[in-house]
């Protein structure tokens, strides 16, 4: 075949076609050479599970983790107000990625917030992730430091509570006084810019008076002049 | 195999729940703790957003957050939808992992201290699952506990005690939903003299009584001498009883 490739149908190279891709024809065959044997090992254990009247599970890799419960409440909210690009084509079942909540490992879309919570505790999901389903119980000493870190983010919670009315104030008045103060730089620095802005383009005038005119300056102003109008929007000159 | 790995537990209740025989062992009162709810109960539990999100793949310290987080009242089911409320699905969660006595007891003593939830839960499970013996010696230094509860029911929200929770776990026969098992009552016990008999924080009992009688007589003599006396001691009963009626009814409106 390889031979053949760099002749044409007619016997003469072609000189017109290098733009095309050279595809490595040999690492393409060893890539698919690989895959089949790797499906048809699949195949066979498959196969022998069903004569024993087991059902098949893919072999684990040895780098799952525990299952661990979720940190936070789910957020269904997050993309609302968002917009998307969605495949033409979508909408139609759960494969692929369409509008709604899309699980990236399972390659699913889902609809409503039940389901997507149905999909992230299932046995699927949690074996694409990379989890066993199986939880790594707590002995008592993390049982105690659990209880312990509660009590702890309890009693700070507490004493942030337990600043007084007066301080509080106080703090807030540092905290309106810094803000003014930012407002009140930013205003300065603005007419500043607006006032050396204008001194500069005063500069200009007087530079050139009315009589110095330069060939073919302001030949954009006097035709605006004779079609009727003087400018586009701006009422700057 | 999986029977000797005990630092597991499966992230879902789907094995848990087989009807075909549950793996799970026994609790120590004999009961299978997958039948120990209501089958109707237990399939709205499993059925609810918050078992579903909130109490998938916990162990025994997740617990803790959740109950610090989300349970702010005790309760079984509420509303027109017969929700079960956090309580529930977490005592449902605990029939699941079934922790070890030391575990409840980091629950009850150390974590009870601080959050009167997590208290009132470990007090529910121990209910459910431990033999009547060690049931009645672990809840009983609980009715000493005055923190305030918020019970929800079908009928509204109310007001009610760490102690009087353990009351009615200890002497009734339905709580939040559900139906505890029967358990020998005290004196059965004490005459088996398996339990000692307890002495109540107010003071022997029978002193009491006894207290009470002898002021009883004393009033009777009294009474005898001067009737009027007498009369107006029996409406103002009937005047207090009427103020504990409408208290009552006032605090099963207020949210």
């Amino acid at each position: 075949m390889s031979d053949s490739k760099s002749k044409s149908a007619y016997g003469v190279a072609a000189g017109d076609t290098d733009f095309r891709k050279n595809w490595d024809l040999d690492e393409y065959a060893a890539k698919a050479k690989e895959r089949e044997a790797k499906e048809r090992e699949e195949g066979k254990a498959r196969y022998e599970a069903k004569l024993a009247g087991k059902k098949y599970h893919k072999p684990l890799t040895g780098n799952e983790t525990y299952t661990s419960a979720r940190r936070n409440i789910i957020d269904v909210s997050a993309q609302v107000g968002k917009t998307q690009l969605v495949p033409a084509g979508t909408g139609v079942g759960k494969r692929g990625k369409g509008a709604g909540f899309y699980c990236e490992a399972c390659d699913l879309t889902f609809k409503d917030n039940l389901q997507w919570v149905e999909h992230l505790n299932t046995t699927q999901h949690l074996l694409n992730t990379g989890q066993t389903t199986e939880v790594k119980r707590a002995t008592v000493e993390e049982v105690h430091d659990r209880i312990e870190f509660y009590i702890r983010r309890k009693e700070d919670l507490e004493k942030e509570k337990a600043t007084s009315l007066h301080d509080r104030l106080q703090l807030r008045e540092e905290e309106m006084q810094k803000e003014a103060e930012e407002k009140r730089k930013k205003r300065k620095e603005e007419t500043e810019k607006k006032r050396q802005e204008k001194e500069q383009a005063a500069k200009v005038k007087t530079e050139y008076g009315e009589d110095v005119r330069i060939e073919g300056e302001h030949d954009e102003d006097d035709m605006m002049a004779q079609m009727g109008f003087t400018g586009f929007g701006s009422s700057k000159k | 195999m999986s029977k000797f790995k005990n630092d597991t537990v499966q992230a879902d209740a789907r094995r848990f729940l087989d009807d075909r025989g549950s793996s799970a062992a026994l609790a120590p009162n004999g009961l299978n703790p997958a039948t120990i709810m209501e089958k109707a109960v237990k399939d709205r539990i499993v059925d609810s957003y918050f078992y579903k999100e909130q109490c998938f793949a916990l162990n025994e310290a997740d617990i803790i957050d959740r109950v610090v987080e989300h349970v702010n009242f005790i309760g079984g089911t509420h509303g027109a939808s017969q929700k079960p409320s956090p309580f529930l699905c977490l005592a449902f969660k605990l029939l699941e992992l079934a922790p070890s006595d030391a575990i409840l007891n980091e629950y009850l003593s150390y974590g009870g201290e601080h959050f009167k939830y997590l208290r009132a839960l470990a007090c529910f499970y121990v209910r459910l699952t431990r033999q009547p013996k060690d049931v009645y010696q672990t809840l009983e230094p609980f009715l000493e506990d005055r923190r305030k509860l918020r019970r929800k029911a079908r009928a509204g929200t109310s007001l009610t005690f760490v102690d009087e929770f353990v009351d009615d776990l200890l002497t009734k026969d339905r709580v939040c939903a559900t139906s505890l098992w029967k358990m020998p009552k005290r004196e059965t016990l004490e005459d088996l003299e398996i339990l000692e008999p307890r002495v109540s924080p107010l003071g022997d009992l029978e002193d009491l009584l006894e207290e009470d009688e002898e002021e009883n007589n004393d009033d009777r003599a009294n009474g005898e001498r001067e009737e009027s006396g007498e009369i107006s001691e029996g409406e103002m009963e009937v005047d207090r009883d009427e103020d504990r009626d409408d208290d009552w009814r006032s605090r099963s409106r207020s949210p």
